[in-house]
Formats: C-alpha cells, structure tokens, sequence
C-alpha cells in the first residue's frame, strides 16, 4: 500500500547528530534522572511490601527517553512495563516541571500544548497506587491504561499483560496515520520476550505489506522473567528479522545515547516519507529481576549480574555530559536533587490520596449508547440476588 | 421496494455506512477486488479504495488488534472473518484487548467484527461452528446474529455506530436463501431487543439466526395440531432483553431453548438458568433444549443434518413439552 501525500517535513527537536544537540541532552538528563528517581522510590517501598509489586525501569532510561525525545505532538507511543521514561517524555513539559534547570527557548510548541506537568505527575502515581485519582481510578494497574488526548498532543496506549499483543495495536495506530495522510509516526516498545509470540510476527508483516510509518523498539535485556537469550531465539540479533519482513532493522548499544537518538531519528524519517517501519533492537544490560523481589535477578550468574550493575545508562550518559563540558559535576547533583524532589512530593501527594469508590468495581463495560443501555437493563447483572 | 437477500442486506449496510461515516473501513482477507469469500463488501473496494477496504495478510490477531489501535484514534473498522471459525485465531485480542479496554480506562472501542457461521453446507468442522457462546461469556462484548434481511441490515449499521465492540454472527446458511422486500432509507434496528417472530399461548421458543426459521416452520406445524407456539428471535444475545423473554415465558409457561451451537455451556444454558431464576412461579413443565450434539461438525451432510438442530427434531420436542 503506497503511503498517500506524506510531504512535511519531520520536526525532531534535532538533525541526526554526530554528537546530539545540547538542548536535547538537557532535557534527556533530566527525564532520565526523573525516571530513576520515580524507580528508586518504588523499588524502597516494594522492599518493605507497600506496594505489592514493582517492574523496575532501572537500565531502560537512555533507550527510552533517547528514542521518545525524537518524537513530537500527535505522534503515539505505546509501552509496556519498563517504559516510565518514554511515558515521561510523552507527557511531561519539563521547562515548568524543573524551571531551575531550563533556558529560555528550551520550551517547545508542544510543551506548550500540554497541561500542567504536576498534574500529570500526580495521576501517574496515584495509578501506580491504584488510588481514585489514578488513570483508571483502581481498576487496572500501574502502566495498564491509556491517555489519548490530541489537543494536548498525547497519544499514548498502555498495556494489557499479553505483552505481544500490543504490537498489532501500535500497528493500527500507524495505520490511521496513513489513512488520514498525515506525516505522524508510532513509536512501539517490547522487550525481546514478546518477539516470540505471533502478534510480533502478524504486526511486522503487516508493517512490511503496507509500509507502516512504525518504529518498534525491542528493548532488549537478555532475560524475559529467567528465560535468557539463548533459550528464546535462534537468531543473531533480532534486527536480522527485519530483511525478513521488508523493513528496516537496526541494533544497537541501548546505553549510548547518541547512537539510539540517531537510529531513532533515521527511523522517524523513514517513517515520515513514507518509507515504512523499523525495527530498532537496543541492547541493554539486566540490571533488575522481572519484578522486584521475585527471586529472578538471583538466577543471573553473579558474575554476569556484576557485569551488568556496572553499565548504568546513567553513570554513562553523566560522565558523557561532563566529557563534553556540557555539565559539570555540581549540575549533575542538582538536576538529581532536584528530580528526587518532584518524585517524593509526587509519591507524597499520592499515597495521601483516597482508595477508589467501591462503585468503580461495577462501572459500565459499554460506552454510553443502545448497548450500554441494554446492559444496564439486565436483571441478573450482578448475581445473587 | 426491491427484493433483498440476507447478503444484499449486509452489503448495503457497509456500503450505508461508509457513505455515513468516512471514519468507518473495512479491514480483512480478500475483502478488496475479490469482495470476501462470500462477496459481502463486493464493489466497495472499487468505490472507496484501498485505504476504506483494506486486504490483509492471512492474519487474524494481528487484524483485531490493529483494528483497536484505529479505533483508539477515532476511526470505526468493520472486520470480516472469512468464517467464524477462524476467529479463535484472533480470541486473545477480543477477549483481553478489546473487550476490556472501556472498563479499564474508558476508551470507547467502535468495532465490529463479523462472523460467517453455522453449517448446513457439508463444510465440515472447521466451517460450521456457532461460536457465540465464548464471546457471550465476556464482558464488554455485545453479541448480535440477526435472522432475516431487514434485521442483517438494521443491526450492522446500528452495530456500526455504536461505540462498543459487537461480534456480528452472520449464517452462511441464510445468505442467499432469506429474501425480503426493503423499503430505501436508513433502516435501523435497536442492538439489546428482541422480537417475537410469532405469537402464541402455550409454548416459548427462545432462538436466533438459522434455528428461527426452523423454529417457524416447527411451530407452523404444531399449530395443525392445536398447539400455539410463540417464537422469540432474541437478535441480541448479550446484552439480552430479558424483559421479552421474561413476558413471553410467564404466558405461555413453557419454554423450548433452539441453537445451532453445541449443547454444553451454549447460549441455551445461560437462558435456561436466568428463566429458571426469574420465571420459577410460572413455568409448567421443564426448561429444555434443542442444540448439536456436543461434537464437532461432520463433513459428510448426511452426518451432519443428523446432528443439526432443524425442524423435525424442534417439532418433536414442542409435542413433548406441550403434553406437560
């Protein structure tokens, strides 16, 4: 299927760089840092059992965020578990979260589209929560929901379990984009778990046949729950698939961040020409088990775990910064102090936060309408009576 | 007022709709110049192009779930399953994907998705089956198989604008053999009502889609005898218009529950147990059941009308039950 008039020009926040844009790096450092604050506060308090489970995003950030900054308003993400960095950057306009660590002219026109950053900060915890004020209001679970709202630029859809059937759905998000003629492009995340379920294979053929203007990260961190690489594919890397399908594949260092912005701005390029999908694998290292004290991460060889610890995206892309005189030590302290602090007063505000009305357990499955309608007519809704 | 058959009656309400509305688009295998297995969206390729009636690869999860990434950006895809049997491959994007997504964080899912079904062709196990029970049994589903032309028309536009996903069976068996004269204009027929197909005093039938026209003929039959049976085509299996099953049971006392599906945990046992919990002080006699063995479909069609639920064997259970 030939894309149909798909002739703006893209608007990454930067040119494919050989060393990216400051600006960007300004930005990325805070999200980055915003992400692991927000994972570091979890993580203390699935330790002491008060929240019942936490899928870690520590190790993903440079990927994440690397890959969604070169997005812009009306493009889509969809994530699954260990993409906080990438929901981060959809919705957050950091110039008015960190005023302190902005310059003038780092806002941009999406940044001004969406509304107030804290207010978007504080649903999210309340979600993670399963409080009233969350997402769905403590019906599902921490990143199991959506947020589509075009006037602010934000099309976001969040999992379900079944972590390969989201890739069919960004799938279909691409597709709109195509019908409708426009030049937006879908940026969908998995780990390389998912890559062997047959969702994966359905939507890449498909992205293929009808040149999807789709991005599909694999975030690959060489476990999925214990199972290793070696006992999921057969592959070399998981990029050679992409021949296969007829769209682009690339693989690379999923902890330095010039290298995952540049492919992901190649991919956005051929997504917004109409040139199709592709299938970007970052590799990164396992630095968390599946969940949080589920005995996973001990399964690692500690050898191989220690390997792993070393290569903190974070310690990386600071020492990169410094390198480049872009920062110096004292600034990254602030830019960590002071996303710590929006992360606590978040987490704060939320656990102060009430349970969810009862009645949310028997709100409508229909959206208003006959069916709707229909349903709430029935007798024997709920049983027992 | 031209002659329609159940298959003109769907192809004109796809056609309807997508002049209606241009975010709705047709999304399936060999749907585009070929018009689908059965010709069902013949000539709207030709109309609305390849963007409005898109071919697929031979994939049916992988259509669902691209179908609800559409609809959670606005637009309202028409999904056809070259049979019904063919959709288990696409059951965990209904079930979990689509299904849950209203309750789970109010996103409406516009989507229908449409199922060719039920035997009588000889076509064996893999082309035959009646599957509404498994998507009956999840919340956030409505699930519609019509009867007659005038309702396969009436229930797919409506099923159309409709915010909510419906699965919309569609019996291969009455695509070209039920014709009705349709006025022009926009024919709607409410989704969650049923209709009495006839009226009668001493026997319920509850059933829907090919077993109604069974069922007719069985009570034409049993009126020769003195026995006057009313027939309820229920149209919508869930959400389910209890408020016409319960009227009709509480005045004729009995009720005979018909479909196609096989026995076990079908659409039936549902019915039998909601009339038994709301019906108890008025029923005479037993609630039973007509529906295939609990087998797969055979191949051989006299094997298969051995097994299938038709009029004979509709007939002789009304006798039985009207002696109560």
């Amino acid at each position: 299927m030939a894309a149909s008039k798909r002739s703006k020009p893209p608007q990454p926040l930067t040119p494919a760089p050989a060393g990216t844009d400051p600006r960007v790096l300004r930005r990325a450092h805070f999200l980055m840092r915003l992400s692991r604050a927000w994972d570091s506060r979890f993580e203390a308090m699935a330790r002491v059992g008060r929240i019942g489970r936490w899928y870690s995003a520590v190790g993903n950030e440079c990927t994440t965020v690397g890959t969604s900054l070169a997005l812009g308003a009306n493009d889509a993400i969809s994530t699954v578990h260990r993409d906080l960095g990438a929901v981060l950057t959809h919705y957050l306009d950091p110039t008015r979260l960190a005023p302190a660590l902005f310059e003038d002219g780092d806002q941009t026109e999406w940044d001004a589209l969406r509304p107030p950053p804290q207010s978007l900060l504080d649903q999210l915890a309340s979600q993670v929560f399963g409080r009233r004020g969350g997402f769905t209001r403590g019906v599902d679970r921490s990143f199991h929901y959506g947020l589509v709202k075009p006037e602010w630029g934000i099309r976001h859809v969040g999992m379900i379990s079944h972590l390969g059937s989201m890739i069919p759905v960004a799938a279909g998000l691409a597709l709109a984009n195509l019908q409708d003629g426009n030049d937006r492009v879908v940026l969908g995340f998995t780990g390389e778990g998912a890559t062997s379920q047959g969702d994966f294979h359905e939507a890449l053929n498909m992205a293929g046949v009808m040149k999807l203007p789709l991005i599909l990260v694999v975030e690959n961190n060489r476990y999925a729950f214990s199972t290793p690489l070696s006992e999921q594919y057969a592959c070399d890397k998981l990029s050679d698939r992409a021949p296969g399908y007829g769209i682009a594949g690339e693989t690379v260092d999923g902890l330095d961040f010039d290298a995952v912005h540049a492919a992901m701005n190649r991919a956005v390029q051929r997504a917004r020409t109409g040139e199709g999908a592709t299938l970007l694998e970052c590799m990164l290292p396992r630095m968390r088990g599946h969940a949080e004290g589920d005995g996973s991460y001990e399964l690692i060889p500690p050898a191989e775990r220690e390997e792993y610890l070393k290569q903190d995206p974070l310690v990386r892309f600071e020492a990169m910064l410094v390198d480049r005189a872009l920062a110096d030590v004292e600034r990254v302290k602030e830019v960590t102090e002071i996303a710590r602090g929006i992360i606590e007063d978040a987490v704060e505000r939320a656990m102060a936060t009430e349970e969810p009305l009862i009645d949310e357990a028997t709100r409508p499955v229909f959206a208003p309408g006959e069916v709707a309608t229909a349903f709430a007519r029935q007798s024997t809704e709920v049983t027992g009576g | 007022m031209a002659e329609t058959t159940y298959i003109d009656a769907i192809r004109r309400a796809l056609g309807e709709e997508m002049d209606r509305d241009e975010a709705v688009f047709l999304m399936g295998q060999d749907i585009a110049a070929f018009g689908g297995a059965f010709r069902a969206c013949k000539g709207l390729f030709e109309k609305h192009g390849r963007m409005r009636v898109i071919n697929t690869p031979l994939m049916e999860s992988g259509t669902v779930g691209a179908a609800l990434g559409a609809a959670l950006v606005g637009k309202r895809p028409v999904l056809e399953m070259q049979f019904a049997d063919f959709v288990s491959c696409g059951f965990n994007q209904i079930v979990n994907n689509v299904a849950k997504t209203y309750y789970r964080w109010e996103a409406p899912v516009p989507m229908v998705i449409r199922l060719p079904f039920g035997g009588g062709a000889g076509a064996g196990p893999f082309h035959s089956q009646s599957p509404e029970a498994w998507f009956a049994h999840t919340p956030g589903l409505c699930v519609v198989a019509p009867s007659t032309p005038r309702d396969a028309l009436g229930m797919l536009k409506a099923a159309i604008r409709d915010p909510n996903p419906v699965i919309y069976l569609e019996h291969r068996f009455l695509y070209r053999r039920e014709k009705e004269d349709l006025p022009e204009g926009d024919l709607l027929t409410p989704l969650g009502r049923a209709h009495v197909a006839r009226e009668g005093k001493h026997v319920t039938i509850l059933t829907w889609s090919w077993t109604l026209h069974e069922s007719l003929a069985a009570a034409e039959e049993l009126a020769k005898e003195g026995v006057s049976v009313e027939v309820v085509d229920l149209r919508t299996l869930s959400p389910l218009d209890e408020d016409t099953i319960f009227t009709s049971v509480r005045k004729t006392s009995k009720v005979l529950i018909v479909h196609e599906a096989t026995i076990t945990a079908g659409f039936g046992a549902e019915l039998a147990a909601r009339v038994a919990d709301q019906c108890f002080e008025w029923l005479d006699g037993p609630v039973r059941r007509v529906a295939y063995a609990d087998r797969p479909s055979p191949y051989n069609k006299k094997l298969e009308q051995s097994l299938l639920p038709g009029r004979e064997r509709i007939t002789a259970a009304l006798r039985k039950l009207a002696r109560y």
